[in-house]
């Protein structure tokens, strides 16, 4: 039913996003990028899906170079979806930009503590968290200030607000609160998909909660495994888990009293695809400190247990496109061409270092 | 020569290099912010934007200002734009290495010891 | 010293008197200045070889370096790759305290002191653990070790370099000396000991002439005083013969006595 009148309003976003997807690098692309020489050769093979993005580049540009540019393209195509966006559509739109703005807010409070000019920070920010009310936040000169501004200015004041005081911006570590914001972010993006009235129960829900369960699992995962030997302790661990998720309650739990890799695997035995992804990688991963990547990280050959979620998160991404009159692909979309400018990053990174023999290791789901 | 008490302090390695280089050598943990009030950093990050003076200045106050370091490690393209300097640079404290940054592949061609080798040996 | 016009001539003397005393002193300069040479020639040898060994090591290094370098370049590609995005700024701002140190021992190569760098990390302050806390965690980590190894082989470098620049200027001194010794002190001391040979030879042979036009001089004086003893006694003899005469003729007839001239 709740399909009946989607593209009356959101029918022309969709397509377009569709129309974005289909223009995704394929299987064959990425062969034909990893045969390059030169990174001019890539930029040539990025040529019909990047075009005109590539062409302000000069002869043989460093990789970072490219990564902007093929961002550029990412954001001036969500820039467009956006503007055309409206209702409930405009809203989760908004959703997807919140976790990068908590990043660039997570710079400026760096920048503010150690008292740079934050305004040259603005550039460094990501486009897509980019808001309006940013640059005022560089008005702030304290942390105090600060916290006032990003909680009047900021989408993002209710993921502060109740977990974080402005002495916490100034005692705890930046990495911290970034995550804490994040958490508050995922739990609430997850709640508006099943509460509100035009989301709630329709594709856009069932799809978008998988997408966010998985991520929070993902997230408590790789919290749970980083923070080994650090001393960031298990109660403050607990407070990074979002409340949801396929491994909450039990996995969560379970996570929490984790004291090494082991107790990661038994928490996440409950779940299958999770213990498949141990069960890949093997138990060396968390403990790193052994792991001998002389040459050039020899490691390569298994993936990473992190190589293994982006895996999944791509094809999740990629199964968003089997549904319809669902936001989700919008979603999808950007996810993919994420890992689209990670490959193409990675590719070029290998070519420019000679580093050929790791070369395949990006993700391609098409 | 240096005496015993010259050397017996140095025990710090400063960097001057683009953002990848210093980003990397920091995460080896070779960074070192003095306390406060002066906090001097011992690293610096230059990009297309940083005035060849400042670089000058940097590499001044690392190799005489400073008694605290030991090892002065600047990329070499960044070595290129201050090349008198680093020529002329013959102390033997601290020492002053040319490292290879991402973007810029190492020739020995250019170095500053690697010449006097060269040139010590009449090739 | 007449050092600039010392180089241009024929090396030249010191400025002595030429006596047996300081051919003496002359003699065992020259041979303290044979030994110190060859003492010198020798150290310097020892130090060119190690110095040659350096420097290939060097050369060795600075290309091991290149690759090593490019290999924790490339772990950091990977951090970004997994956190997706740039950390950069973040870490720059979370360096405090230094974990990776150095420190500075000496070596001592024929009585050089070298120093040698030695890395060493401190315990306990780790700025960077929760760096990529959500996602990347373990490639930073990872990219940590990977950079750690690297500086290592720069701090390896460091010290061959140090020690590459210390012992060219030492080598340098010492066949400056090495060569002052050959070709000033001494030729200018075998120089010196040859005026005074000649020159004492000179005072020899001047003595010798003199000794004899003396002996010379004397043995004609001889010989005129001789002569002119034997010449007073013949006068003698005769004035007194005719003093005899006259006096028989005096006493005969006074006033026709005419002067007598001889």
């Amino acid at each position: 039913m709740e399909g009946l009148f989607y593209n009356v309003s959101n029918g022309y976003i969709e397509g377009v996003v569709r129309g974005y997807r289909n223009a995704l690098l394929t299987g064959q692309n990425y062969n034909n990028l990893t045969q390059c020489e030169t990174i001019d050769d890539v930029k040539l093979q990025l040529g019909p899906a990047y075009g005109d993005f590539l062409a302000s580049l000069p002869p043989n540009p460093s990789t970072s170079a490219l990564a902007d540019k093929t961002t550029e393209k990412l954001v001036a195509e969500f820039r467009y979806l956006q503007a055309n966006a409206t209702g409930s559509l405009a809203k989760f739109m908004e959703y997807l930009t919140y976790g990068y703005m908590i990043d660039n807010v997570a710079l400026l409070i760096t920048g503010t503590l150690h008292e740079r000019d934050t305004r040259e920070l603005l550039e460094r920010c990501h486009p897509l968290g980019w808001f309006e009310t940013m640059p005022v936040l560089c008005v702030a000169t304290n942390i105090e200030e600060l916290y006032n501004s990003v909680l009047i200015e900021t989408p993002l004041a209710p993921y502060f607000k109740g977990s974080l005081s402005h002495h916490d911006l100034d005692e705890l570590n930046i990495e911290i609160v970034r995550n804490t914001l994040y958490k508050n972010y995922l739990e609430d993006f997850y709640q508006w998909v099943n509460t509100h009235p035009d989301v709630k129960g329709t594709p856009t829900a069932e799809v978008m909660s998988e997408v966010l369960e998985f991520e929070a699992d993902r997230r408590s995962i790789n919290i749970t495994l980083n923070s080994f030997g650090t001393e960031l302790s298990k109660q403050d661990r607990k407070k990074l888990y979002p409340n949801f998720g396929k491994l909450y309650p039990e996995g969560v739990l379970l996570l929490s009293r984790a004291d090494d890799v082991e107790g990661v695997r038994l928490a996440v035995d409950g779940v299958s695809e999770y213990k498949t992804f141990f069960d890949q990688t093997g138990l060396s991963q968390g403990s790193g400190g052994a792991v001998s990547n002389m040459a050039g990280g020899a490691g390569g050959e298994t993936k990473s247990l992190e190589d293994l979620f982006y895996q999944k998160e791509m094809e999740i991404s990629k199964l968003a496109f089997t549904r319809q009159f669902t936001h989700a692909v919008v979603y999808a979309w950007v996810k993919l061409r994420e890992q689209e400018i990670r490959n193409i990053t990675w590719i070029a990174e290998c070519i420019a270092q000679n580093q050929k023999e790791r070369i395949g290791n990006y993700i391609s789901v098409f | 020569m240096a005496t015993t008490a010259a050397f017996k302090d140095r025990q710090f390695i400063a960097v001057i290099g683009d953002e990848d280089s210093v980003t990397g050598l920091l995460l080896a943990g070779v960074g070192h912010v003095t306390s406060p009030p002066d906090s001097q950093k011992n690293f610096l990050v230059v990009d297309q934007k940083t005035e060849t003076s400042a670089i000058e200045h940097a590499f001044d106050r690392f190799t005489t200002e400073r008694k605290d370091i030991a090892i002065v490690l600047i990329n070499q393209h960044i070595a290129d734009r201050i090349r008198h300097r680093v020529d002329t640079y013959t102390a033997a404290f601290p020492s002053v290495l040319e490292i290879p940054s991402k973007d810029h592949p190492y020739d020995p061609e250019k170095d500053s010891v690697l010449k006097r080798v060269r040139r010590l040996f009449g090739e | 010293m007449s050092g600039s016009a010392a180089s241009k001539l024929p090396p030249a003397r010191e400025s002595v008197f030429p006596t047996r005393q300081m051919l003496g002193q002359m003699k065992s300069k020259l041979k303290g200045a044979q030994t110190g040479h060859d003492l010198l020639k020798r150290k310097s040898e020892a130090l060119t070889k190690r110095f040659r060994e350096i420097t290939r090591r060097i050369d060795e290094a600075k290309r091991k370096m290149g690759r090593v370098m490019q290999i924790a370049a490339f772990s950091l590609a990977e951090v970004t790759y997994a956190v997706g995005g740039d950390i950069g700024f973040q870490i720059q701002e979370s360096a405090k305290s230094a974990r990776f140190r150095v420190r500075t021992r000496q070596e001592n190569v024929s009585g050089v002191l070298l120093p040698r760098f030695e890395a060493f990390q401190t315990d306990g302050n780790n700025d960077f653990q929760l760096t990529g806390l959500g996602k990347g965690g373990q490639q930073v980590q990872r990219c940590r070790e990977t950079y750690a190894r690297a500086v290592e082989t720069l701090v390896e470098l460091a010290s061959l370099q140090t020690a590459f620049v210390i012992l060219d200027e030492v080598i340098k001194v010492v066949n400056r000396r090495v060569n002052a010794i050959e070709y000033v002190i001494i030729p200018r001391t075998e120089n010196t000991i040859k005026y005074i040979m000649s020159e004492l030879d000179e005072l020899d042979r001047e003595e010798f002439y003199r000794l004899k036009k003396v002996s010379a001089k004397k043995e004609r004086d001889a010989q005129v005083a001789e002569k002119e003893r034997l010449d007073k006694a013949d006068d003698a003899r005769a004035a007194a013969e005719a003093d005899r005469a006259v006096e028989t003729k005096d006493v005969l007839g006074e006033g026709e006595n005419e002067d007598v001239i001889f």
